[in-house]
C-alpha cells in the first residue's frame, strides 16, 4: 500500500460555513487536509515540491505531491529534486510550505477570496516557536484564515486511540514517523512534554539505508532503485527481528529458514536473442548470389580478354604488313626514311615489336609460352647491347643498356629464388618424411617430444619477450612517449640510452667543452636517438616459426593439445564475454530485510548516537516525575505504538521483548497498535475539531500579534476536553 | 503545455483566488534573493533555549541521549554480526570471505560503506 494519494479536487467547499474547521495534518511524508468531524481527510498527498522546467516552453513550474510520472516526461527534472519544506521534523522553508498549502486547499475546493475557516494544523512536539510563528504568520497573512490551532499528531492519534478503548488515559505513545521517533507519556490524558524524548531515526533513515545498501550491492542496477520503488520493497519486506542476532545467524549459517526469508525482486528481463545458425535456404541464397557475382566478374574479364586479343591481332597484321612491305624496300635510306614515317628506328626494332606482340598474342590467347629454354636462347639476341663496351655505344644506346642490364638481373634473380623454393621444399618435404617415419615408429615418444620442444620453445620466447618489452607492452607501442611507467625496468639498450641523456643533461658547463672535435663524438645521438631500440623487431626469427611450425603439428595430431596453455598466455586474452542471465536481474532482500528497519532499535547502525525505540521507552520513564507511586507500571500497561514505520511486522513483540528487559521482573506490559498508524492522527485531529471547546484552543490574528512571540511559546493544546 | 498536463493539473496555478497575497507578489520572478530560510540548526541557536529553566521541555532537552548499551558491531558489508575490524579500510568484518571481498573493494566502495555508519573520511 505504498503511497496512496488522493487529489481530486473536492467539489462541496461551498457547503461548509465559516465556522467549519478544516484540519491539516502536516507530517514529513504526506500532508493530509479535511473538515472537522469528517472520518477521513479530502486531499492526501507527498509533502513534496518539484520545479522542473517544461521542455519546450522552458518555464519553470511548481508541481506539488505525487503525481504519474510518465507526466514529468514533458519536465526536465534533472536541476530540481523533489524537496521538502522540513528538516527533521520542523518545517522550515516556508516558500515550499507555501505551494503546498496552495495545493491543498486548491483541491480541497476553496474557490472564495480567503480561507474563511479557524485551521487546526499539527506539528512537531516542542516545535521551536520561529517555525510555529511563521506557519501562523503564513495562514495569517497569506490565507486570510481567522483563526489557527497547533496540536501534536502523535497526541492525537494516542487521545483518538483512547476514545476507541485500545489505550488508557495513562500511558506512552511510541510514535515512530518519517525523520523522527518519540515516545511521549500521558498522564490522565495531557501529554507530558517534559517527559517526552525523540531520536532522529525514522523511515526516511530505513529507506535511505535499505536504498544505499542495495545500490552499494547492485551497482549496475542503480537507476532501477529509485527512492519510491525502494519505499515499496521497504513495505512490502522489511520486518522487525525478534533478536537481531539470531536472526542474522540464521542467514550466516545458510539455514533453509533464512532461504525461505529470501526475497528476491526480478526486474524486467528479456533474454537477449539467441543467434540462431542460417537456415538452408538463407545458405542457398547467399551461395547463388555469390556465384551471380562471380559469373558476372568472370563475363568482365572474358570481354576484356577479348578486346585485347582483337587489339594485338591487329597490331600484328599492321606489323606483318610492314614487314612485308620493309621486304620490298632495297635501299637502306630509304628503309630508315620510311621506318621512321613509321615510329621505328630499325628494322630490329620492327622484328622484336613483331615478336613482342606475336608472344602477347599468344599469351593472350592462353597458348602456352614459349619455353624457358627458347627465352635463354634469345637472351643472348635480348641483351645484344651488355657485352659491348660503354664507349663505343652513343647515348641511347648506353640507356638501352642499363636496362637490358637491368632486366637481364632481375630475371637471373627471380630464377635463382625459385630454384631456392624448389630446394627448400624438397627438404622440407624429406624433413617431414623423416618426422612421420618417426612418429610411424614410436608415436608416443614422438608426441613427447614434441610436447617438450614446443613447451622449451615457447619458454624461450615468452622470456626473450618479456626482456625485451620489459613488460611495457601495457604502456602502448614501445613507449611512444619516452615515458617508462612505474616499475618498469629498462632494457639493456633503453638504460643506456638513459645514462646518454642524463649525463649529457649534467655534464654542461663543467669543464672544458671538447665536444664535437672528434667525429666519433657525433656518434652520440645517433645511441641516444630512439630509434635504435627495435631493430631487431622486424624480422621474424627462426624460434618463432619453428614454435609456429611445432604447434600447427601438434594440432594436427594431438586432440588435446591447446596453443598457448602452458605458457600463460592464455592470461592476456580478454575474459571470455558471458551472456547476462536472469540471475543478474534479480535484486535479492535476505538479510537487508530485518537489518533496515533495526536502526530504530540501533541507531548506531547509521551512525546516529542515540537510543533505539526500546531504550527510549526507558529514558522516558526515567524523566517522568517520580511522586506519583506506581506510575510506571501504569505506562507501561498502555502502550500505544503509531505513526508509519511501526507498520513493519514483528514490532509489538520486539517492542515489548525490550521493555522487558529495561523493567524490573513481573511489570505489567502491554503494547499494542493503533487502529490505523498513519491515518489516526488526522481523525484525532478531526475529533478534536469539531469539539465544542475548540473554538476556545484557538488563536486569532490579533490574539498572535497582541499577544506576541512568548505567548505563542507558551501556547499549548489542551487534549481534555 | 501537453493537453494530458494539463489534464491531470499537474501544475500548480500561479494565481490562487483564496490568497490574499499571491506568490508571485510575495517572490517576484527574476528578483535575486538570497536565502530567506533559517536551517533547523540556526532556528534552534535563534530561540536562545539555553536561558529557559532547565525543566522546560524545548527541542532540544528531548532529545534521547545516547545508548546505555554499547553499540552493536555488525560486518558493513553482510549485516552479520563482525568481530573483526580491517584497520586499513576500518570497515568492519564477519568472516574471511567478507575480508577478501572488502580488500577488493575500490576505495569510493569502502568511503560510502563508511559513510552508512558516519564513519567515513570528510574532506572539509
Amino acid at each position: 500500500m505504498p503511497f496512496i494519494s488522493k487529489i481530486e479536487r473536492q467539489s462541496d467547499y461551498g457547503s461548509f460555513n465559516s465556522s467549519h474547521p478544516i484540519v491539516i495534518d502536516n507530517g514529513a511524508s504526506y500532508f493530509r487536509i479535511g473538515w472537522a468531524g469528517e472520518n477521513e481527510p479530502r486531499v492526501i498527498f507527498r509533502n513534496i515540491v518539484q520545479r522542473p522546467r517544461h521542455k519546450t516552453t522552458g518555464e519553470t513550474v511548481t508541481v506539488v505531491g505525487d503525481h504519474n510520472p510518465v507526466l514529468l516526461k514533458y519536465f526536465d527534472c534533472t536541476r530540481s529534486g523533489p524537496r521538502s519544506a522540513f528538516e527533521s521534523n520542523v518545517v522550515y522553508q516556508f516558500e515550499i510550505m507555501e505551494y503546498i498549502l496552495d495545493f491543498g486547499f486548491d483541491r480541497l475546493g476553496a474557490d472564495q477570496s480567503q480561507i474563511d475557516h479557524p485551521i487546526l494544523i499539527t506539528e512537531c512536539a516542542c516545535n521551536p516557536v520561529q517555525s510555529r510563528g511563521k506557519m501562523a504568520e503564513l495562514l495569517f497573512e497569506s490565507y486570510g484564515v481567522p483563526s489557527v490551532a497547533f496540536g501534536v499528531d502523535a497526541a492525537f492519534s494516542y487521545k483518538y486511540n483512547q476514545q476507541l478503548g485500545i489505550c488508557s488515559d495513562t500511558g506512552l505513545a511510541i510514535t515512530s514517523g518519517f525523520t523522527t521517533s518519540h515516545v511521549i507519556p500521558f498522564i490522565n490524558g495531557e501529554p507530558v512534554y517534559e517527559a517526552c524524548c525523540r531520536t532522529n531515526v525514522g523511515g526516511y533513515h530505513v529507506t535511505d539505508y535499505l536504498k544505499q545498501l542495495l545500490s552499494l550491492k547492485y551497482p549496475h542496477h542503480i537507476s532501477k532503485l529509485t527512492w519510491e520503488r525502494v519505499e515499496e520493497l521497504k513495505m512490502e519486506h522489511c520486518y522487525i527481528a525478534a533478536d537481531y542476532a539470531s536472526e542474522v545467524q540464521l542467514f550466516q549459517r545458510g539455514d533453509k529458514e533464512a532461504e525461505d526469508k529470501t526475497r528476491c525482486w526480478q526486474l524486467p528481463w528479456t533474454p537477449s536473442p539467441v543467434e540462431e545458425p542460417p537456415s538452408e535456404e538463407e545458405i542457398a541464397r547467399k551461395a547463388a548470389l555469390k556465384e551471380k557475382q562471380s559469373q558476372r566478374l568472370r563475363e568482365m574479364a572474358e570481354a576484356k580478354r577479348s578486346s585485347k586479343i582483337n587489339e594485338l591481332e591487329n597490331e600484328l597484321k599492321g606489323l606483318e604488313f610492314l614487314l612485308e612491305e620493309l621486304k620490298d624496300i632495297e635501299e637502306d635510306d630509304e628503309i630508315v626514311s620510311f621506318l621512321a614515317s613509321r615510329g621505328y628506328a630499325s628494322k630490329r626494332e620492327a622484328e622484336s615489336a613483331f615478336a613482342k606482340v606475336t608472344q602477347s598474342l599468344r599469351k593472350a590467347k592462353g597458348e602456352q609460352v614459349p619455353s624457358e629454354e627458347k627465352v635463354d636462347i634469345s637472351a643472348a639476341e635480348k641483351y645484344y647491347l651488355i657485352d659491348i663496351p660503354d664507349d663505343e655505344l652513343s647515348a641511347e644506346q648506353l640507356k638501352e643498356k642499363r636496362r637490358q642490364v637491368f632486366l637481364k638481373s632481375t630475371t637471373e634473380a627471380r630464377q635463382r629464388a625459385k630454384q631456392r623454393r624448389l630446394d627448400e621444399e624438397l627438404e622440407k618435404e624429406k624433413e617431414k618424411k623423416l618426422e612421420e617415419q618417426k612418429r610411424m615408429e614410436n608415436p608416443e615418444r614422438y608426441l613427447e617430444q614434441l610436447r617438450a620442444k614446443y613447451k622449451e620453445l615457447s619458454e624461450k620466447l615468452e622470456q626473450r619477450k618479456r626482456l625485451k618489452t620489459n613488460g611495457n607492452n601495457a604502456n602502448g607501442n614501445n613507449n611512444v612517449s619516452g615515458g617508462v611507467g612505474r616499475g618498469e625496468r629498462l632494457n639493456a639498450a633503453q638504460r643506456e640510452r638513459m645514462r646518454l641523456l642524463t649525463t649529457a643533461a649534467f655534464d654542461r658547463g663543467k669543464g672544458e667543452d671538447t665536444f664535437g672535435q672528434r667525429d666519433e663524438d657525433w656518434q652520440l645521438y645517433k645511441l641516444m636517438s630512439r630509434d635504435n631500440d627495435d631493430d631487431d623487431d622486424d624480422k621474424p626469427d627462426h624460434d618463432e616459426t619453428e614454435l609456429a611450425r611445432i604447434s600447427s603439428r601438434l594440432r594436427e595430431i594431438d586432440p588435446t593439445f591447446f596453443p598457448g596453455s602452458e605458457s600463460g598466455a592464455s592470461a592476456s586474452e580478454a575474459p571470455r564475454f558471458r551472456p547476462l542471465t536472469k540471475e543478474d536481474f534479480q535484486i535479492i532482500l535476505g538479510v537487508e530485510r530485518f537489518r533496515c528497519p533495526e536502526v530504530l532499535f540501533n541507531p548506531n547502525f547509521i551512525g546516529i548516537d542515540q537510543s533505539g525505540l526500546d531504550e527510549m521507552v526507558g529514558v522516558s520513564l526515567r524523566r517522568l516525575p517520580s511522586w506519583v507511586q506506581g506510575l510506571e507500571d501504569k505506562m507501561t500497561s498502555s502502550i500505544l505504538v503509531t505513526g508509519g514505520s511501526c507498520l513493519y511486522p514483528g514490532m509489538g513483540e520486539r517492542l515489548e521483548a525490550g521493555i522487558q528487559m529495561i523493567r524490573p521482573c513481573g511489570t505489567p506490559i502491554k503494547v499494542v497498535r493503533a487502529t490505523d498508524p498513519i491515518m489516526d492522527s488526522w481523525r484525532g485531529a478531526s475529533v478534536y475539531a469539531a469539539a465544542m471547546q475548540f473554538p476556545q484552543q484557538t488563536f486569532s490574528r490579533t490574539d498572535y500579534y497582541e499577544k506576541g512571540e512568548d505567548w505563542l511559546r507558551s501556547y499549548k493544546f489542551r487534549y481534555t476536553i | 503545455m501537453e493537453r494530458e498536463v494539463l489534464e491531470a493539473e499537474l501544475v500548480l496555478p500561479t494565481h490562487m483566488k483564496f490568497k490574499k497575497i499571491q506568490m508571485y507578489d510575495k517572490y517576484p520572478k527574476g528578483q535575486a534573493r538570497g536565502r530567506h530560510w533559517k536551517h533547523l540548526k540556526q532556528i534552534i541557536q535563534a530561540e536562545n533555549y539555553e536561558n529557559y529553566p532547565p525543566h522546560l521541555p524545548t527541542y532540544v532537552n528531548i532529545e534521547t541521549p545516547p545508548s546505555m548499551h554499547p553499540g552493536k558491531k555488525i560486518c558493513d558489508i553482510t549485516g552479520f554480526e563482525a568481530p573483526y575490524f580491517d584497520p586499513r579500510t576500518k570497515l568492519r568484518y564477519a568472516n574471511t570471505e567478507v575480508f577478501k571481498t572488502i580488500r577488493s573493494l575500490p576505495n569510493d566502495y569502502v568511503q560510502r560503506y563508511l559513510a552508512l555508519r558516519n564513519a567515513a573520511v570528510v574532506l572539509r
